[in-house]
């Protein structure tokens, strides 16, 4: 059994037993938005599990560290960020993906790279961004966003 | 999130997931059916953790008075209204089609670039996120991952504040 799993719904429940006495209608309308986001994730969630199983199987792991492995340095660092950058999909679906390519022999800076780039920096959402905000906030905004990728990637694997 | 604008969206992540599947039932049916079983073992080793994510995610966006919260960053300034974004980006959920117009209602309502460059660099911290996270990736890692993003905010926030009123004066 999962117990970070198991704990962490403890948590929510009690939570949720809290708000219950505060406001139930409030509570209501959580579960309901609560309920409601998951049914919608599902397939999502179900096709990136899949994809990490296929990964798993027919990803030569001599590939991963080829481009992501600590040999690469920055190759990999930058290949990582870049990743991320193109990536779209729920900030759920980054945290097995990169747990994937750890266990395949990733460096670790470089899958940190992967992930915050994955949920800070938008290329797909980059012409949204700019119909919202102009073009300048969303290029100086991903680049920014793009270079601490980088950066803090290189910081984990200080710290790791 | 209207339910039309999800409707139109192409589920494209399914389809390609199923067509690298058919691919590989056809190219290696054994190889492909065990693929399919790690992702359902490792699906199911963390379905308690998404539960409990969308749980408190449902908590957060609807206890969270962002009506409020978004007149508070509009009228707070200097170094409070830099750590409000902070606070309020890290509780933000939900897509970028839901974020980025909530975000120029706050930048209407008076608020500095620098505020709506931390709530969104914030908002990649993802609290609600991090016991999958550690999951996958261990508690170091993702403890080091929060906080130093959480600490990158900052400059990222005033970086972009700064390349845009410079830009605008020049």
């Amino acid at each position: 059994m999962n117990r970070v799993g198991i704990l962490y719904v403890i948590l929510i429940v009690l939570a949720y037993g809290v708000a219950w006495r505060r406001d139930r209608e409030k509570t209501r309308l959580s579960l309901a938005a609560a309920g409601r986001s998951l049914r919608s994730m599902v397939p999502i969630l179900a096709a990136i599990f899949a994809l990490v199983g296929l990964f798993e199987v027919f990803l030569p792991p001599a590939l991963i560290e080829r481009w992501l492995g600590a040999a690469s340095g920055t190759t990999a660092l930058l290949a990582g960020g870049l990743l991320g950058a193109v990536a779209i999909g729920p900030p759920a679906a980054a945290f097995p993906l990169a747990g994937t390519l750890l266990q395949s022999g990733a460096w670790p800076p470089a899958v940190a790279a992967f992930i915050v780039s994955w949920l800070l920096v938008g290329i797909v959402t980059l012409p949204f961004e700019a119909s919202v905000f102009g073009v300048r906030f969303a290029l100086v905004r991903n680049s920014l966003c793009l270079a601490a990728a980088l950066a803090i990637g290189l910081l984990i694997g200080v710290v790791l | 999130m209207t339910p039309a604008a999800q409707r139109r969206r192409i589920p494209w992540l399914p389809l390609t997931v199923a067509g690298l599947y058919a691919w590989a039932f056809a190219a290696a049916p054994e190889r492909a059916w065990q693929a399919l079983l790690v992702g359902a073992r490792i699906f199911a080793s963390v379905g308690l953790i998404i539960v409990a994510v969308f749980g408190l995610a449902g908590l957060i966006q609807v206890w969270l008075d962002r009506e409020r919260v978004t007149r508070l960053l509009g009228r707070e300034g200097g170094i409070r209204a830099l750590l409000l974004a902070a606070l309020f980006g890290t509780l933000l959920i939900g897509p970028s089609y839901v974020i980025f117009p909530l975000l120029k209602t706050v930048r209407e309502q008076g608020a500095r670039w620098a505020v709506l460059g931390i709530v969104l660099a914030a908002w990649a911290v993802k609290i609600p996120m991090i016991p999958l996270e550690m999951e996958f990736l261990g508690w170091r890692f993702s403890l080091s991952r929060s906080l130093l993003t959480l600490a990158f905010a900052f400059p990222i926030g005033l970086l972009l504040e700064a390349a845009l009123e410079f830009r605008r004066k020049g």
